[in-house]
């Protein structure tokens, strides 16, 4: 990613709008008694359109305004956005992406993997309570959400961000040839 | 190149997780920071504008929901509302009861009726916490309007939690399901004390806990803030304030107590207007 100033306006942007969201809006309505989550989705998009560097500082920067505004011990959403983002960001830099469907699969799975990360840093904070089973359904209902968020969470994100992004020139299929031009 | 470019990468993410821990350490356990506080200043006029802006869209998924919900309950609210129709003339004379008992005794300005030192201050929740471990909602209002720490915060329909910490306007409030939440509470009719905390994982339901196996408690019947007062310490919460209605009491197996399940009144999920009782419990 090509990082100009005015596309790191468009990051921080991006960022205080997807926080925003979720705080007004995704946390506050239930599906199912579950809340969406779509900052996972969010970070992991940008770590797959901006490579692993670009993922891991803004998962970091949005798990630290999105604790800053809970009044949250700071740094554990940092640590666990960050490190979403960077996977995603590291599977781009690893792998192509040839289906439509990797973006959302990825979203899915990384914020599984984000949830997770949520409930060890609680309990690395010294979480003193009884967890029902009703987490581990949180959990998957979460990363489902994530999967329907994340593809147009991506696609959105491409477009704005299209102007910094370095893709590889898609690869034109050459024209059979054809007999008498059949 | 290339090994310079991995080289930075890997640099700035050590550097990135050592900043994360580095701030877990210094900031667990403490009141809230000038970072924390100057964020949450500038962000809460933001915060209000889009929770306003966003109100009707939030109420059309709620809607959605509650329709699907609305389905399964109905059958189930048939027969509480039979139930209740018994248990309210039953009240009414209860309450008629009462009322002759108080005059009797002068009971007027007891210890019951302490939460008349409390003054409401109404204000709207703006944002939500997004993960299950922490329960808490942002509110339109801070040390500005009189809102304390350990302030009880309260809905039209029970209580709601606390107030974890204040900013000039708008503050944080500890739901009563947040993991560190614990409200000492009893059970009315009977007056059985225990102790609510929260089943993590599980915004809808509550345990009532220390409960003696031998006392007699039944689905149905309401758990309130018993609000003690002793040797100079009292509770956060005033008393009578209704927390929630009992699903199942079960005893413990090898234990000496039961464990009582509620469900809060409040619909904690769904918060829009709540109230922060002020300048009332002594600190």
């Amino acid at each position: 990613m090509i990082v100009t100033p005015k596309i790191f306006a468009r990051l921080v942007a991006i960022a205080i709008l997807g926080v925003l969201l979720q705080l007004s809006f995704f946390s506050r309505v239930e599906l199912f008694h579950t809340s969406p989550d779509i900052l996972p989705p969010l970070v992991v998009s940008l770590g797959l359109l901006g490579g692993s560097l670009a993922g891991a500082v803004s998962g970091f920067s949005i798990g630290l305004l999105v604790d800053c505004l809970l009044v949250a011990p700071l740094g554990g959403s940092s640590l666990v956005l960050l490190s979403a983002g960077y996977l995603a960001g590291l599977f781009r830099e690893r792998f192509e992406i040839h289906s439509s469907l990797v973006p959302p699969l990825l979203c899915m799975g990384l914020t599984l993997l984000a949830e997770l990360g949520f409930a060890l840093v609680q309990v690395m904070l010294g979480l003193d309570a009884p967890v029902s089973s009703l987490v581990v359904r949180d959990m998957l209902l979460k990363s489902i959400y994530a999967f329907f968020l994340g593809w147009p969470i991506y696609l959105a994100l491409r477009r704005l961000l299209r102007p910094a992004l370095v893709e590889e020139p898609k690869v034109r299929r050459r024209k059979q040839p054809t007999v008498l031009g059949a | 190149m290339y090994r310079k470019q991995v080289r930075r990468r890997r640099a700035v993410l050590t550097l990135l997780i050592i900043g994360s821990f580095v701030l877990l350490t210094i900031t667990y356990g403490q009141s809230s920071g000038g970072l924390q506080r100057g964020v949450s200043t500038v962000f809460s006029p933001l915060q209000t504008v889009a929770d306003r802006a966003l109100k009707p869209a939030r109420d059309l998924v709620g809607w959605f929901d509650k329709t699907f919900d609305a389905r399964g309950e109905n059958s189930r609210l048939k027969s509480e509302l039979a139930k209740a129709r018994e248990q309210s003339v039953a009240g009414q004379e209860a309450l008629q009861e009462n009322r002759q008992l108080r005059k009797l005794v002068a009971l007027d300005r007891g210890p019951a009726l302490a939460a008349s030192a409390y003054e409401p201050v109404t204000g709207r929740v703006i944002a939500r916490s997004p993960t299950v471990w922490q329960s808490t909602v942002t509110i339109d209002m801070g040390k500005d309007d009189g809102v304390r720490v350990d302030d009880p915060v309260v809905s039209g329909d029970g209580l709601v939690g606390r107030i974890a910490s204040v900013e000039g306007g708008s503050s944080q409030a500890a739901l009563i399901t947040d993991h560190a939440s614990a409200v000492s509470a009893k059970v009315v009719p009977g007056g059985v004390q225990g102790v609510t905390r929260p089943d993590v994982g599980n915004p809808e339901e509550l345990i009532l806990d220390f409960i003696q196996s031998s006392k007699d408690i039944h689905v149905g019947q309401a758990v309130v803030t018993a609000g003690w007062r002793a040797q100079g310490l009292a509770s956060l919460f005033p008393p009578g304030l209704p927390i929630g209605e009992v699903i199942s009491a079960s005893i413990v197996e090898q234990e000496a107590s039961q464990q009582v399940r509620l469900r809060p009144y409040a619909d904690l999920a769904n918060l829009d207007m709540v109230q922060v009782l002020t300048g009332g419990s002594p600190r």
